[in-house]
């Protein structure tokens, strides 16, 4: 995908994800960055642990909400309130409140990943505007430490293994933390030093890869753009509106407006 | 002969450290081909990176005295002003590759110094075959091996088409295709009127017409030594004694195999050497055979007990603050009763005990990991690319070493693309090839 195109998408589904309280919005945009994430990813790239990790900060978002809300009418159980913070009531809105928090954090979540899912750091730099390059160049590069990082920690912990190191207790992992993060640290020195000899910085960087918009990468470019106009005018026309399930649970209004901003964010996981 | 670089009583030190890491330099660099000479440590990196201005602007530190490269002042010109003329390669191309997928990579370069997106595209392209290896560019770096890592770097630094090329170890990992291309390409570079800098120990690799030699100890100039002779095969006949692993019909590779159907033995008093084109599979293959990756198919049979691993990238190891207390962690690991200070001194560092092991060079660090695992007289032992940035002193007494652990009995497995130290310390040498692994002949003396 072009990344510019992708870029817009992504800016599209930030707001609508942030712009409003509605879970139906919600549930539509992270139904649209799943969509996209499933239909557009990189050949390699795995699904299942982005998924993983994102619903499990969904789940905890959810519990949080569930435990330390104590608001709503609908008491589903008490827990006594001598436990701190999350002595008394479990609530059916607290609940439904965490799943409506989730729903926004899963989206964008969603959306963030696609961005190292669907296109390489290199395609997101060149995407930039010029006076940004240098910035997204050195975010590029660093975000190649954490698998570094991760590498790193599978060797050392292999290498030590094989030495007669075994985990015991928190203090043992310190000959494979100390020596991962070393590498990872040094190994970042050695980067830097490599991209200044490189020329990089020097301030003439051009694009190396020039993608062509192809017809699919006008239509993503041309919903999202659609979406952030309609979801921008439906928040100036007031049409949005915010969804509380305090202090008794309702159900959300959907006014047509939104609703069609975030169903054109469907478009790009529809025509892969 | 025009002057490329001129030192003038240049000296430099480190951050933080007293010992000068090039001290009163009075040199003259030529254009043509250059060959820096020592042993590890000698201060040959450090006098490369002193070319484009690394040092000191990136580094830091002290720096006294004149140095200048094409006419300008090196202590006034940053390494980004510089790239446009100098092109430098790294020790370690693992540390060296800034993006992801190996085309985008050696474009990198290129579009940084503002060529057109056409232009960038030719250079990579060209580059990439230029090093052969035009079937890794869609290739994402962190797939490829080692060896074809340096290939990368490498088609990365003649992508920018540099005036001078200066090159540190260059042929550490490469196999004998890699590194013939290499010296073709140095070779075609030199009639083209480009200066190559080069560091390497194993300089025979790399164009023989050389135009000037600087040998280089403790940061200083000293007079040329002719290179020692290569000696041949060291070991005596050992007898071997049980079998400490076997293989049947195995199988290696992540999810996909690479190598199969391998029949192999190593027994104790035995060094089984493997050799083979980088990214042929020699790591997982040895990785497998140490239990550090599950066989895909066929079995492996091990003799119960401790077995000793070195990895490729030798920082995995080192974590303590000194060298002694390094290699006395293991001791300590594996409840071991013995002193290290033999080992220490049969891998020359006995001079290192109290540095810190991440202050040395690529070379010293190698022996220190070596000097780690190998403590306490492992029967099993399990060596990958053991020779990375050894000198020719360091590869003598690595080659010693090993021969004085299969004499006390241990079975040593080197998986290495050095041909030379395969012939020289393999009691058996096999090639890893066409998804197999077969004996090699010997080369002759």
């Amino acid at each position: 995908m072009n990344p510019r195109a992708l870029l817009l998408w992504v800016g599209a589904v930030l707001l609508l994800s942030l712009g409003s309280e509605d879970p139906v919005y919600r549930l539509l945009t992270l139904v649209a960055a799943l969509l996209l994430l499933v239909r557009w990813r990189r050949p390699g790239v795995r699904l299942t642990p982005i998924v993983w990790w994102i619903g499990a900060a969904c789940t905890l978002g959810i519990l949080f909400n569930f435990v330390l809300s104590h608001t709503g009418q609908d008491v589903i159980a008490t827990l006594p309130d001598w436990l701190p913070a999350i002595g008394g009531q479990l609530t059916v809105e607290g609940a439904a409140y965490g799943v409506d928090v989730a729903l926004g954090l899963g989206a964008c979540l969603l959306a963030a990943a696609a961005l190292a899912a669907v296109i390489d750091s290199q395609e997101l730099v060149d995407a930039l505007p010029r006076q940004l390059q240098r910035t997204g160049a050195a975010l590029g590069a660093s975000l190649t430490l954490i698998p570094r990082l991760r590498q790193s920690f599978m060797a050392v912990r292999e290498a030590q293994s094989m030495r007669g190191w075994r985990p015991r207790g928190p203090r043992s992992w310190r000959a494979v933390a100390v020596p991962s993060v070393l590498s990872a640290i040094e190994g970042s020195v050695l980067l830097a030093e490599a991209m200044e000899a490189r020329g990089f910085g020097s301030g003439r960087r051009t694009p190396a890869w020039n993608w062509g918009w192809r017809k699919r990468d006008v239509l993503v470019a041309a919903t999202s753009g659609m979406s952030l106009g309609l979801f921008s005018l439906a928040l100036i026309l007031g049409r949005v509106g915010g969804w509380q399930p305090y202090p008794q649970l309702q159900l959300p209004g959907i006014d047509w407006v939104p609703a069609a901003a975030c169903l054109l964010l469907l478009v790009p996981g529809l025509i892969a | 002969m025009t002057t490329l670089a001129r030192f003038r009583n240049f000296s430099y030190w480190y951050p933080e450290t007293d010992a000068a890491a090039l001290l009163g330099l009075d040199l003259d660099i030529g254009d043509g081909f250059t060959l820096l000479t020592g042993s590890s440590g000698s201060g040959k990196t450090t006098l490369l990176r002193a070319l484009n201005g690394l040092v000191p602007h990136f580094h830091g530190g002290k720096a006294r005295g004149e140095a200048e490269l094409l006419g300008q002042d090196l202590r006034r010109m940053t390494p980004r002003q510089m790239a446009t003329n100098v092109s430098l390669v790294f020790q370690e191309p693992e540390h060296q590759l800034v993006l992801p997928v190996v085309e985008q990579e050696v474009g990198f370069g290129p579009a940084n110094l503002g060529c057109s997106a056409k232009e960038v595209r030719r250079r990579v392209e060209d580059a990439l075959a230029t090093m052969e290896i035009g079937h890794l560019a869609g290739r994402r770096v962190s797939a490829i091996s080692g060896g074809e890592r340096q290939r990368v770097a490498i088609a990365g630094a003649l992508a920018m088409e540099p005036s001078v090329l200066v090159l540190d170890e260059p042929t550490s990992q490469l196999d004998e295709q890699g590194a013939r291309a290499l010296r073709q390409q140095l070779e075609r570079l030199l009639g083209l009127g480009i200066s190559v800098v080069a560091a390497d120990h194993r300089p025979h690799r790399l164009p023989g017409a050389v135009d000037q030699l600087i040998p280089l100890s403790s940061g200083r100039l000293v007079a040329a030594q002719d290179p020692p002779e290569w000696p041949a095969r060291v070991s005596g006949d050992r007898p071997y004694g049980e079998v400490a692993w076997a293989t049947d019909g195995l199988a290696v590779g992540h999810r996909l195999p690479i190598l199969e159907e391998i029949r192999l033995q190593c027994r104790r008093g035995e060094v089984l050497a493997i050799t083979g084109a980088n990214g042929v599979g020699k790591t997982t293959l040895l990785r497998t055979l140490a239990g550090l990756l599950p066989p895909l198919a066929g079995s492996i049979e091990r003799l119960p007990g401790r077995m000793a691993y070195l990895p490729q990238d030798p920082g995995a190891l080192l974590h303590q603050p000194t060298v002694l207390a390094e290699v006395a962690q293991t001791t300590k690991w594996l409840g071991l009763d013995c002193t290290p200070m033999p080992l220490l001194q049969e891998f020359g560092i006995e001079q290192l005990l109290r540095r810190d092991p991440r202050d040395l060079s690529t070379g010293q660090r190698q022996r220190v990991a070596l000097a780690a695992i190998l403590v306490g007289n492992p029967p099993v032992v399990f060596l990958d690319e053991p020779t990375r940035a050894a000198d020719q002193s360091a590869r003598e007494m690595l080659v010693r070493a090993l021969d004085h652990l299969a004499e006390r009995g241990a079975a040593v497995t080197v998986t290495t693309s050095d041909h030379e130290f395969a012939d020289q310390v393999g009691d058996t040498v096999l090639v890893a090839e066409e998804r197999n692994v077969r004996p090699r002949r010997r080369a002759a003396g």
